[in-house]
């Protein structure tokens, strides 16, 4: 039935922004996590990105996580002779997190997930409805 | 014999659960790459098909039916806006329309149950 798969749809849409989240979170605890040793590579940037495939077992096509990636971006330096994560010339790399471009990720992920439990209550309401013309 | 009125419930019935299928998938991609929002054709436009009854036969195979479809066919709708990733989605948009449909819903669902209500009183069961 179109109503109860449109709840599925909906909770899968619900399903992805969660892991975003997580995906965000992930970043912005690891900000400032630089390497151990020497001239070591610190934390890179998680991405994460959705598409909308084919469900067999529903028969719908409902969204999904495609990948979770790393951001390609170059790590920023900071001169830190003391760091243990110092090069030769004491350098640190620090990770390509940006914060503030993770807040509104996060703000969208927010959005977006509402927009879907809106969806969602919207569809079960119509659902009882429907059931309740058998009265 | 078919009541017209309650087939016509049935099929505007339809086409919303169907619409609020569309629309749950447009908000559930709204972060997905390419995708385009899609919506169904709106319900004049489908009762006007279906009253015009015969199906266009474009090729010799075809068998003629009688009336198209209750539901309707999907189009990808013409964007307004796009984001740089190629998503056509813009929430309030596609909000606004789940609650027209809800709306829409509720409106037939209830002259459904007056209607039937009427047949109950001429039955002679009272409501």
């Amino acid at each position: 039935m179109d109503l109860s798969s449109a709840l599925t749809i909906s909770a899968r849409g619900m399903d992805v922004q969660t892991s975003r989240l997580r995906v965000i979170a992930e970043n912005l605890a690891n900000q400032h996590s630089t390497g151990s040793t020497k001239g070591a590579d610190p934390y890179r940037r998680k991405t994460i990105t959705f598409e909308n495939k084919l469900d067999q077992s529903l028969g719908e096509s409902t969204v999904r996580v495609k990948q979770i990636g790393q951001d390609k971006a170059d790590l920023p330096l900071r001169f830190d002779p003391s760091n243990p994560a110092a090069d030769e010339a004491g350098y640190v790399k620090l990770p390509n997190v940006n914060s503030f471009t993770e807040v509104m990720d996060m703000r969208e992920a927010q959005r977006s997930y509402s927009a879907n439990l809106s969806v969602m209550q919207v569809t079960r309401s119509m659902l009882t409805r429907t059931i309740e013309m058998l009265k | 014999m078919t009541i017209a009125l309650f087939d016509l419930a049935e099929k505007r019935m339809a086409w919303a659960d169907r619409r609020q299928q569309l629309l749950a998938h447009n908000i559930a991609n709204a972060n997905t790459p390419h995708w385009q929002a899609h919506d169904l054709m709106p319900f004049v436009a489908v009762i006007a098909k279906a009253n015009n009854g015969v199906m266009a036969q474009t090729q010799s195979g075809h068998m003629s039916g009688v009336g198209g479809g209750a539901v309707g066919k999907e189009a990808i709708q013409k964007a307004s806006e796009r984001a740089p990733d190629g998503n056509s989605v813009a929430l309030d948009e596609q909000l606004t329309k789940v609650a027209d449909t809800e709306t829409t819903q509720q409106l037939v669902t209830n002259l459904y149950k007056k209607y039937l209500g009427m047949f109950r009183v001429a039955l002679g069961r009272g409501q």
